[in-house]
């Protein structure tokens, strides 16, 4: 039984993403049909040779961001959530660093373009470097800030009393303990940048083609299979990432 | 005089917690503090340590400690748990000190396999902390306190959470190697039986006041300790 509902579950996992292969390679499929009603095809993604720089230069977009975004925020919210930790206004900072999320990220999006505007931001790479940080760094503080519990605090008192110098506290304790909390958080903070839409179009103006943009471009353009690739494309970094996570990470804590 | 405090103030949001403590210790002693939860003790130890700034005079050997970071004071502050390295093995968190004090390596290994020994643990070095029972990894948490050869070793409660057993064999374990290091410390404990066992001098503390006892009888004297109390208990046995 227990078999039968993991494979259940299992199959509801991947459905989409075979949904996504399927219809990438599936030449005519319409409504009500159940399977394209046409031989399977690569014709589709042949043509991405044609195109080929515009889709790796999104991806190489894609990684960039979500590469910088992940390892900025991560290392500034560890950073500040251990300086919170101790801070005696901490409540205060904790609840200020939720209020990125009482918004949807375009609406905040939009908030921030005004300020994104008169700095010349806007349409600019650095500008959605910026953004996503913005949104991200207080997602890495509230990440931490539980990690930074009185045992760790304990041990770090208790290493200084050892001989140990702030510095050396830092790189022989903090860092060793929390390698895995901050691999997790990078994973994850990576997956909000990646798969971004809201600030990347409002921030960027479509002039920074991540594929969250590609793909809801050729959905705008209703090229559902071409956007299927690029979905198929958007998805499989991800993958990757949580195989890696999986087989590094998890197992080890 | 080897350890002095003098006046020692504290206040946490207006509320006293040190009310001008002073205190005197040789060395190679022990001064076992007794006091209820609260009462100000683990914040005097905090407070030698360089853990929590307080108003006051600080002297070992003289010298005023009060200005130094932590890491200066060679003060070992040993809390209730452990508080092992959990990415270190038994021997690198018994070489820790050592290590940050630049060792030759051969030395660190000589007086690291020296410690295991006398901590009855040279059978466990290559062990990971979650390996180990309660009561190793408290002793590897002395031997990586005492290996450092630290002026000062500040014990907070260091065996409360361990049962009676474990507890009894690491008091007398203390007791051997604190005489065999020549380490002078300050104990603090809520238990009676525990400070007598421990402490070449006694003192309790209540309310961020510390009293120090010139002897045995005068601790048993003072109510506040319950000695007296305890005594009559096991008279009307």
């Amino acid at each position: 039984m227990k078999k039968v509902i993991l494979a259940v579950l299992f199959a509801l996992f991947i459905l989409p993403f075979g949904y996504l292969v399927l219809l990438s390679v599936a030449s005519s499929w319409r409504f009500p049909e159940v399977f394209p009603s046409q031989n399977l095809s690569l014709i589709h993604w042949a043509s991405l040779s044609r195109t080929g720089v515009d889709w790796l230069s999104s991806l190489a977009t894609s990684a960039l961001v979500a590469g910088v975004v992940g390892c900025l925020s991560t290392t500034a919210g560890f950073l500040s959530s251990h300086v919170l930790s101790i801070h005696s206004s901490r409540k205060l900072w904790i609840t200020l660093a939720y209020f990125p999320y009482a918004f949807s990220p375009v609406i905040y999006a939009y908030c921030l373009s005004f300020m994104f505007n008169v700095l010349d931001l806007t349409g600019t790479l650095g500008g959605v470097l910026i953004a996503q940080f913005i949104l991200t760094y207080p997602f890495a503080v509230l990440f931490f800030f539980n990690h930074f519990d009185q045992q760790l605090r304990e041990m770090e008192a208790l290493a200084r009393t050892l001989g140990s110098s702030t510095t050396v506290v830092f790189w022989k304790i903090l860092l060793p303990i929390s390698k895995h909390t901050l691999l997790i958080c990078f994973f994850q903070v990576f997956l909000i940048s990646w798969f971004d839409y809201g600030l990347t179009s409002v921030i960027g103006l479509g002039q920074v083609k991540t594929l969250s943009i590609m793909v809801y471009q050729y959905i705008g353009e209703a090229n559902i299979h071409v956007a299927a690739i690029a979905a198929c494309l958007l998805s499989f970094p991800p993958l990757v990432l949580l195989w890696f996570n999986h087989q590094f990470v998890f197992k080890k804590v | 005089m080897f350890l002095a405090v003098k006046n020692m103030f504290k206040s946490y949001q207006g509320e006293s917690v040190l009310c001008g403590v002073s205190l005197e210790l040789e060395v190679n002693q022990t001064l076992a503090i007794l006091g209820k939860s609260g009462c100000g003790k683990t914040t005097l130890l905090k407070a030698i340590a360089g853990l929590t700034p307080a108003a006051g005079q600080i002297y070992v050997q003289g010298q005023d400690i009060n200005l130094l970071k932590p890491q200066q004071r060679s003060a070992v502050y040993l809390y209730q748990e452990p508080l092992l390295f959990p990415h270190y093995s038994v021997f690198e968190n018994i070489a820790f000190g050592l290590r940050l004090r630049k060792l030759a390596p051969p030395e660190i290994d000589r007086r690291t396999a020296q410690m295991l020994e006398d901590l009855e643990l040279a059978e466990h070095p290559h062990k990971m902390p979650h390996e180990l029972s309660g009561g190793q990894k408290q002793r590897v948490a002395f031997g990586r306190a005492l290996i450092v050869q630290p002026m000062l070793l500040l014990l907070d409660e260091p065996f409360a959470s361990l049962d009676p057993e474990t507890r009894s064999n690491m008091q007398a374990l203390f007791k051997r190697l604190t005489a065999e290091h020549g380490i002078t410390s300050l104990f603090v404990t809520h238990d009676l039986k525990e400070a007598l066992k421990m402490g070449d001098r006694l003192g309790y503390m209540e309310r961020g006041k510390l009293d120090l006892f010139p002897d045995y009888a005068a601790f048993a004297a003072d109510v506040r300790t319950g000695m007296s109390a305890e005594i009559e208990f096991w008279k009307k046995l």
